[in-house]
């Protein structure tokens, strides 16, 4: 089965060090990168939503890219997006329900989580396990062994 | 996979890939103008020559535009020989003619030691080196609003019958492409202009800062199907609604 970044917003304590993870994983010539994940406050006490791409089945962003620059790595099951094939249109940031594919203003670039390929920087930083990359297992079949 | 030799070393390409990617992925810096990945490999500015050979060739080389060569198996590939620097020396002090006063063009030109043209200037050469990448990335992606016109010396890039063109969306990924930085727009976060033609902005209506252009958010609802409440906000503000939301469903969790 696939392995899922798996959100738990109850562990979060806001600390941010998974911004900070993604942005140098992602960095561009030795720039700092755009975060792909942000803590946000949730709208309750001491609640923080680490908001990040939902890897939607159907996803807007891939629908509204009129160059098919974001497609699904069929390893990971992440929408990738493509730099060298990206037009700068902003169709998918102003397409993606969640907000989730976003411009760097500083690199010039429109980016995107892509799970790092395979093993996201975030879930090995995050320090409560608030965010942790593994394969989820439905209840029924846990019970049944 | 296809085994091909590039500047003396055996790398494996990709059956049906053009002989610049294969390149660019050893990270050998060859020029290239007309190239984007987005778009079909046109062969305009004719920079990325290269010279091939085989074994069994008896020593005959040729030299292509390596973005429209596709790999072969036993394919010898010098990137940087005398003669090949000499044709693109040539080129750029072609290109340097047409447009003097492009710096992109000067730049490329004195990397290959072309400071001067040794042609005649063109009395009011443009930067726009003709090289098609906006036409073809309109084209792409299904607007068409812009081609080239007239031929010859007279030969531009413009919208039909030099009026505001009617399928343009104000995307700006022709000007985002160019390579010489040709194409001009203005955008004040209200409106922005390309073209001579004039767009309204969308704009968030949360934090009041500017998103896509209307026409183009229409053409993604009509012939992409996304639904029109998707462009009400803009990406802050669709983050915040998220962890809102989020934040809603974990509270559940915790009465329980």
């Amino acid at each position: 089965m696939k392995s899922r970044l798996i959100v738990n917003p109850n562990l979060c304590t806001g600390c941010r060090t998974c911004e900070l993870a993604c942005s140098f994983t992602h960095s561009v010539a030795g720039k700092p990168g755009l975060s792909r994940i942000y803590p946000l406050d949730g709208g309750f006490k001491d609640l923080f939503v680490p908001v990040v791409c939902l890897q939607c089945e159907d996803p807007a962003c891939a629908r509204s890219c009129l160059v098919d620059a974001i497609t699904r790595n069929p390893e990971t099951g992440a929408m990738e997006l493509d730099e060298e094939k990206c037009v700068r249109c902003m169709a998918c940031v102003s397409a993606c329900p969640f907000g989730c594919s976003l411009f760097d203003r500083v690199n010039n670039l429109v980016v995107k989580c892509d799970l790092c390929g395979g093993d996201p920087a975030c879930a090995h930083f995050c320090p409560t396990k608030a965010l942790e990359y593994k394969p989820i297992v439905p209840k029924a079949l846990k019970s049944a062994g | 996979m296809v085994n091909i030799t590039i500047n003396g070393k055996l790398v494996q390409a990709y059956e049906g890939e053009m002989l610049l990617t294969a390149i660019r992925r050893e990270n050998i810096d060859i020029p290239a103008l007309c190239h984007h990945e987005a778009v079909e490999p046109y062969g305009a500015c004719r920079l990325c020559m290269v010279e091939i050979t085989k074994d069994e060739w008896d020593g005959w080389k040729n030299h292509v535009t390596s973005c429209l060569y596709p790999v072969e198996e036993g394919l010898i590939v010098n990137t940087h020989t005398p003669t090949v620097m000499e044709l693109r020396k040539t080129i750029l002090d072609l290109f340097l003619a047409g447009s003097p006063h492009s710096t992109v063009i000067r730049k490329l030109a004195a990397e290959y030691g072309v400071t001067k043209t040794s042609y005649e200037e063109v009395p009011d050469g443009t930067d726009c080196i003709l090289c098609g990448l906006c036409t073809r990335v309109c084209d792409k992606m299904g607007f068409s609003a812009i081609s080239a016109i007239n031929r010859g010396h007279g030969k531009e890039i413009a919208p039909p019958l030099n009026e505001p063109p009617p399928d343009c969306v104000g995307c700006l990924s022709c000007a985002y492409i160019c390579p010489t930085n040709y194409i001009k727009f203005t955008d004040d976060g209200k409106t922005r202009k390309i073209w001579g033609r004039k767009f309204k902005l969308l704009h968030c209506k949360k934090t009041g800062q500017p998103t896509i252009t209307e026409e183009f958010a229409q053409y993604l609802i009509k012939n992409r199907q996304i639904p029109e409440d998707y462009f009400k906000v803009n990406d802050l503000s669709h983050r915040m609604e998220l962890a809102l939301k989020m934040g809603e469903i974990t509270q559940w969790g915790r009465e329980e």
